[in-house]
């Protein structure tokens, strides 16, 4: 008797918390697999909602860019400027931080940025994904350009590559205090890459997340408020998604600058 | 029913932690992040970057080229401007020349005109002077000649064939010159 009515109790308890709107601006961020491919237990191949976005964010790279370029003119039309503004964009960056030497990183920095660009701007599609916001898409590419940075610097100057971690023009007493900093600095590079970018897409799409809920489901006299600032936020994401990914592409041109130069 | 309502608190109690912490997507999304990014490259490599950088070459060759024959029309055109300043100048001094022979040779014929003329007004003062000297003389004979008639036929008349025609003239001669001189004396 006494059990049934908790379990009575708990059942209520259940639908009431079910029924009642909850604020979980943290449930877009959850990956959710589509298809689950998974060899000898490996869940390594599954499609999921942040890599079908992924694969939406390229699809449109490639196709504005094959699309802009459909029949390029001399003289450019409006979508042929804009591909063409983005690419000496890319062009000026890769000059500016990597100079002599910086021509055949061009792709890899120019894909890397509209990879990161599109990814972070197809997030905010309503009911997509954003695969930046992810901390192991972000830190995938930032390892990827850490062990790109490493393999150029050997790759180039062998051994002297060590030199990197020794300041020039340092008392020789300072240098075992001076060498685990610049060790440390270098190793900090691939997590504040990767941080950086996935906590500001987390950051801006919870403060969406948090003014769409509320938008949605205060009354009506005050609903327009969180819809207005939310608005205007999404305007601001637009912003920092592009502002993140030029920052992420500056900071590679200037790791592979460092492995490719040494000067420090 | 305990078991189902634990479940759910569970599940709560799940998603309240940051979803991109959840270990069990990790392998997956790595996997595709590095396939659709190689992907990406290789799309945008073989096909966008090319053709935007056969766009920009061209395009800055079709500059160059522009501006080199700007240049090379500046310089005919500065030729042009030359030659044909040049032949202003030459057709100038041309007209200047012209002009300078012309004023000399009018002036030349005019002092030919000037002293032809001359020349034909003294023959024409000559020869009219020359007439009035004649007309003069014939009207001084036929004065005389009238004055010698007038005198013999007086003279006949008073002295009635006494005097001799050479005797008269003389006297005639004798009076004219008694005129004359009384004419010149009133003067």
């Amino acid at each position: 008797m006494l059990l049934t009515a908790t379990a009575i109790n708990a059942e209520a308890a259940q639908a009431v918390a079910a029924a009642a709107p909850r604020m979980d601006p943290l449930h877009h961020f959850q990956v959710i697999r589509y298809i689950e491919i998974a060899p000898f237990g490996m869940d390594l191949f599954s499609i999921s909602n942040s890599v079908l976005w992924m694969w939406i964010s390229v699809a449109a790279v490639y196709l504005f860019f094959r699309y802009a370029m459909r029949q390029p003119g001399l003289v450019p039309g409006r979508l042929q400027s804009i591909a063409e503004a983005g690419y000496l964009f890319i062009r000026g960056i890769v000059d500016e931080n990597i100079g002599h030497g910086g021509k055949p990183f061009f792709p890899l920095v120019f894909s890397l940025f509209f990879f990161v660009l599109f990814c972070n701007w197809t997030g905010l599609i309503p009911a997509s994904f954003t695969a930046t916001s992810q901390l192991i898409v972000t830190a995938t590419l930032a390892l990827g350009i850490f062990f790109l940075s490493i393999f150029l610097g050997f790759y180039k100057h062998g051994l002297k590559f060590l030199g990197f971690f020794v300041p020039s023009g340092l008392p020789v007493l300072l240098l075992p205090l001076m060498v685990p900093i610049e060790i440390i600095s270098f190793l900090a590079r691939p997590v504040s890459l990767s941080v950086r970018l996935f906590a500001n897409m987390t950051a801006g799409h919870t403060v969406l997340g948090v003014l769409f809920f509320f938008s949605a489901t205060l009354p009506w006299i005050g609903s327009w408020l969180p819809f207005g600032f939310s608005v205007v936020f999404t305007a601001v994401e637009i912003f920092i998604g592009f502002i993140q990914a030029y920052i992420f592409t500056i900071l590679t041109c200037v790791y592979i600058n460092d492995s490719l130069h040494l000067h420090h | 029913m305990i078991s189902s309502a634990y479940a759910a608190a569970e599940g709560h109690a799940q998603s309240s932690g940051l979803p991109q912490f959840e270990s069990s997507v990790f392998a997956s999304q790595m996997f595709w992040t590095i396939v659709s990014f190689f992907v990406l490259m290789y799309l945008l490599n073989r096909y966008v970057i090319p053709a935007i950088n056969d766009i920009l070459d061209s395009r800055s060759k079709k500059i160059g080229e522009d501006i080199q024959q700007a240049e090379r029309a500046r310089q005919e055109a500065d030729r042009l401007l030359a030659n044909y300043r040049d032949q202003i100048e030459r057709a100038r001094q041309l007209t200047a020349t012209t002009i300078d022979e012309a004023r000399i040779e009018a002036a030349a014929i005019r002092e030919q005109a000037l002293a032809e003329l001359g020349e034909e007004l003294n023959k024409r003062k000559a020869s009219a002077l020359e007439e009035i000297e004649r007309t003069r003389v014939q009207a001084m004979e036929a004065v005389r000649e009238a004055a010698v008639e007038i005198a013999m036929l007086a003279t006949e008349k008073l002295i009635a064939k006494s005097v001799t025609k050479p005797k008269a003239e003389s006297m005639v001669k004798e009076a004219l010159e008694h005129l004359e001189k009384n004419r010149i004396g009133m003067h």
